[in-house]
């Protein structure tokens, strides 16, 4: 991560001036205002800039290097945010980057530097990057008039960072780094914020009946786990709980995938990766909502002990799946996963996140993910939630017809539709919806949500709040969600 | 299709009898009067059959006396929770059981007038058979019912509140009739002459050819047509309902009618593709809406508008690549020429607003495939500029048993709509492809409130519901007719 400094505003400028062409300084703009500065408002008229949320326009030669970076009305923290990151976005190249907040709210100032260090975050682990002549400015200081009054805010935007971050590390590293033993390892190492920690592997999910998911993982050299993090809280209620999906690689098993494209599914653990970041967000600023994430992570190999279409499964609710295409393992894995929460934790609320399906990206694009749920308030909340911070969902249905295709000859439900089944040869199937109506069988009586985030858990190209690659979409949602509706007693 | 009549309540002395009976209640009426002429008959073998009155349920009971060949009993659930979709399925569920009667009496003798006018109209939409093409059929394969009686207590208002549902399910029948005939029969110029048989319901008809077309500049539209040896038309439906001295902008209905799609140069797969004859769906509902409110003199002045066109490859054909001008000025690069009915949308649409001013517009088309992916078969997908417009479209559809479901638009996906070298293009990618296919189609709305129905899961259906025989469903008259006579009217 990037590292941001707090400074006065007299002393950022001065930094400013002393790095020369080596410092951006990156001027929020008003929609409709022009700059106080002679040179900066001439600029400004000559290029036609209004201030727009996310336009930006760089002006060198006035004050060194300006990037002139709209926040449209400049009201709600998001308008900040995208003027921050599409401001960073202008700096790259630079040495130093200088965000000039000191006429914002403490709220408004962090969400500017929240922007532009979500814009500015790069995955460098694997590649020399020292050459990168595009790289974002490797020192980010935030000028406000008084640091001691921001801090509290930005700290708190920090961790939220510090949780997006974490998952998007995750969805980039590659299956051949990132397996299930060593997923449960980096989570392990979570015990340092004051997370618990729990990894069940081997016999211990075979004694628990998780059948679908050691099913799944059964193929590979790395068996399943399923990991607990627990963050305690204050607030006396049951925890809010977060179920991810963690397929570390998915080949499709048995019912292998097209070679096209195959690389993405080392991201097939998006939902895992966003439920552990946002632990790692509300330990980090101290969430007074306890919570629980529990993480099922598997990968989908193909091998002698792989699952077979045919498969039935005993799951760990009891009832029994039919395995029709051993591709859509995410649907099995999690309904271990929710079934084990709803009992263990009896949440107030559950929430799961799997890049469940292909169909969902049909139905809503790269742009939203899909809302699911038995319970209306809960999916509002969601969306009130992704809306605030650019995370933004869609309600999707759960209709009788969805359920219907479940029905299994010789188990309690089948996965999911047969292939080639339905009006043309089966190329129109609402699968996200099936999936949904097979999960909600295992979420049982307990207030749930499903959110389908195939299609958003990567960007197809840089925008203002990140670059291309993993967005770690779902933590700053379920952050958000968390501050809003579960840190007041029950 | 059998005569619907009302007549007060009397024990028939043959025939069929049916008996509509709420949960746990005791035979009273014309039940009870059934159970004494047949010496406890009824109630011998309701408990013989376990019937309690369920919703759904039903049960025969073969020659019990009286002269009757039999008693079909039906359940209607709880009586207090009774509302007219239920009388209307428990009618169509009548209708089924005496099918092969000659004559039927349904007692609705313990209903409202209103609810035994829903079992009418259950029964009446349940009727619908589309037997033209059938020479050969076996007499006793037909259906044999001539006369449906439904005995009410007050038979002259059930008459009364029927009268305007008997002129709803003459449109919904003129839909399924368009939307089943074979592409061969129904050419566009056949569909339009067909609009004219409006005339005698008091709607005024204009078709349009080819030639007005292109000197209007229908660029898109004619496009489409180009292919094919069938004309294209376009049909404008105007039925001036409205009260003097309450005359305001009048509504307007505007459908997609592709008499057949084969997808022309990018031509679809064989499999299934027979199913394209009802690719002018949403141009059929138009068609039927019109007649289901000028049959029931709705006070409202409304315009329905078609586009008719034949999609097909040829010599002459649109290739993908061309760029053409549509009546609005602005051009389209057309990438895929299976994605014809946005173009053909545009061009109508264009035309109604600069002609009419409409008070807004709602289309209906079969679109898009990614519609059926994103919901299945029991919602069309529902998108809408206008907020009261969505909602007044989705609450009349839930209130007669045609759910819509509200689906997102925005820049974002407008977007994926951008063409190299034109103003747009008319595919955006798999990602989100209904949406992309409303966002085409909004450029063609003119700061009018908008609302566009894709129907392409719900057109057509392949199984049997209590109202719906299989086939074409006509989906959307009832909606629609139902949000003018809820909103818009007197």
């Amino acid at each position: 991560m990037v590292k941001l400094v707090l400074q006065r505003s007299p002393e950022a400028l001065r930094r400013h001036k002393a790095r020369g062409a080596d410092s951006a300084l990156i001027l929020p703009m008003v929609e409709g205002k022009a700059p106080d500065d002679a040179a900066l408002a001439a600029a400004a008229k000559a290029a036609r800039f209004t201030g727009k949320a996310g336009e930006v326009l760089p002006v060198p030669g006035a004050h060194g290097f300006t990037i002139l970076a709209g926040i449209g009305a400049g009201e709600t923290v998001s308008d900040w945010e995208v003027g921050g990151g599409a401001g960073m976005a202008e700096a790259a190249g630079r040495a130093q980057a200088i965000l000039l907040a000191d006429n914002a709210t403490p709220e408004q100032a962090a969400g500017f530097a929240t922007g532009a260090l979500l814009n500015a975050w790069r995955f460098n682990v694997l590649r020399d990057a020292s050459k990168d002549k595009d790289a974002p400015p490797a020192r980010v200081t935030l000028a406000v008039a008084s640091p001691a009054k921001v801090e509290p805010a930005w700290k708190r935007a920090e961790a939220v960072l510090r949780g997006v971050f974490f998952a998007r590390i995750l969805v980039a590293e590659p299956g051949n780094r990132l397996n299930p033993a060593s997923f449960a390892e980096r989570l392990r190492a979570l015990k340092e914020y004051g997370l618990k920690v729990e990894v069940l592997e081997g016999k211990r999910l075979a004694t628990l009946g998780m059948g679908a998911l050691c099913a799944v993982g059964g193929g590979a050299v790395h068996g399943p786990r399923l990991v607990v993090l627990r963050w305690p809280g204050r607030v006396k209620a049951a925890p809010v709980a977060f179920v991810g999906k963690g397929v570390c690689f998915d080949t499709g098993g048995i019912s292998i995938k097209p070679a096209a494209g195959m690389e993405e599914m080392r991201g097939d653990m998006a939902g895992a990766a966003a439920a552990a970041g946002a632990m790692l967000a509300l330990a980090l600023r101290r969430s007074p909502a306890p919570a629980v994430a529990v993480l099922a992570l598997a990968e989908n190999a193909i091998g002698a002990a792989s699952y077979r279409p045919g498969d039935i499964l005993r799951t760990h609710s009891g009832k029994t799946i039919e395995v029709l295409d051993t591709d859509a393992e995410g649907r099995l894995i999690l309904a271990d996963a929710l079934s084990y929460t709803a009992a263990r934790f009896k949440p107030r609320a559950m929430i799961d996140l799997a890049t469940l399906t292909g169909s969902i990206i049909t139905a809503l694009g790269h742009h939203r993910a899909g809302v699911f749920g038995n319970d209306e308030a809960l999916s509002a909340a969601l969306m009130a939630a992704g809306e605030a911070v650019a995370e933004p969902l869609w309600p999707m249905p759960i209709d009788d017809e969805h359920r219907e295709v479940l029905k299994s000859d010789i188990a309690d439900l089948r996965q999911c539709a047969p292939a080639g089944s339905g009006a043309w040869g089966g190329r129109f199937l609402s699968d996200a919806c099936h999936a949904a109506a097979f999960l909600r069988e295992f979420a049982g009586g307990t207030t749930w949500a499903h959110l389908d985030i195939a299609g958003v858990e990567a960007r197809e190209e840089a925008a203002a709040l990140g670059p291309k690659g993993p967005s770690g979409f779902g933590v700053r949602l379920l952050d958000h969600l968390v501050a809003m509706r579960f840190e007041r007693d029950a | 299709m059998p005569d619907i009549t009302f007549v007060k309540p009397a024990l028939p002395r043959s025939g069929a009898l049916v008996l509509l009976l709420a949960e746990g209640a005791a035979l009273a009426g014309l039940a009870k009067t059934a159970e004494e002429a047949t010496g406890g008959a009824v109630a011998r073998g309701l408990e013989a059959a376990k019937f309690k009155g369920a919703k759904g349920q039903s049960c025969t009971l073969w020659a019990p006396g009286a002269g009757l060949s039999k008693i079909v009993a039906i359940g209607l659930g709880k009586a207090d929770a009774l509302d007219a979709q239920g009388a209307e399925n428990a009618g169509g569920a009548a209708l089924v059981a005496v099918q092969q009667e000659r004559d039927a009496v349904i007692a609705a003798d313990g209903l409202t007038p209103a609810l035994a006018a829903s079992v009418a109209m259950g029964a009446r939409l349940r009727s619908y058979r589309f037997d033209r093409y059938r020479t050969t059929e076996k007499e006793e394969d037909k259906p044999k019912l001539e006369r449906v009686a439904l005995a009410s207590a007050e038979a002259t208002k059930a008459k009364a509140a029927f009268a305007p549902m008997q002129a709803i399910a003459d449109g919904v029948f003129l839909t399924r009739d368009l939307v089943s005939e074979p592409p061969n029969v129904l050419t566009p110029a056949e569909m339009a002459e067909r609009c004219k048989a409006l005339e005698k319901l008091g709607v005024e008809v204009e078709i349009m050819g080819p030639r007005e077309m292109k000197r209007l500049g229908f660029g898109a539209l004619l496009g489409v047509a180009q292919g094919s040896a069938q004309e294209p038309r376009m049909v404008t439906m105007k039925w001036m309902g409205a009260p003097k001295g309450k005359k305001q902008k009048p509504l307007a209905f505007i459908g997609k009618g592709v008499t057949f799609d084969t997808g022309g140069i990018s031509i679809k797969p064989a499999g299934g593709m027979e199913d394209m004859k009802w690719d002018m769906a949403g141009a059929g509902t138009v068609i039927g809406l019109m007649a289901a409110l000028a049959g029931r003199k709705a006070k409202a002045d409304v315009i329905g508008m078609v586009g008719l066109v034949e999609n097909m490859p040829s010599a002459t054909a649109q290739r993908p690549g061309d760029v053409v001008k549509s009546y609005s000025g602005q051009t389209v690069e057309v990438i895929n020429t299976d994605a014809e009915g946005r173009l053909v949308l545009a061009d109508v649409m264009w035309y109604c607003q600069e002609k009419y001013d409409p008070r807004f517009m709602v289309d209906l088309a079969t679109l898009t495939g990614a519609i059926i992916i994103a919901l299945g078969h029991e919602r069309a997908g529902l998108f809408s500029n206008d907020d009261t417009l969505a909602t007044h479209v989705k609450e009349a559809g839930s209130a007669v048993g045609e759910e819509a479901w509200r689906m997102p638009l925005g820049d974002a996906y407008d977007k994926q709509i951008k063409s190299d070298i034109a103003d747009m293009k008319n595919v955006g990618g798999r990602p989100g492809g209904s949406i992309t296919a409303a966002q085409f189609i909004q450029r063609f709305v003119n700061g009018k409130p908008w609302a566009h129905l894709d129907i392409a899961g719900t057109a057509w259906s392949s199984k049997d519901a209590p109202t719906v025989p299989k086939g074409a469903t006509a989906y959307g008259v009832r909606m629609l007719d139902r949000m003018v006579a809820d909103h818009y009217e007197g």
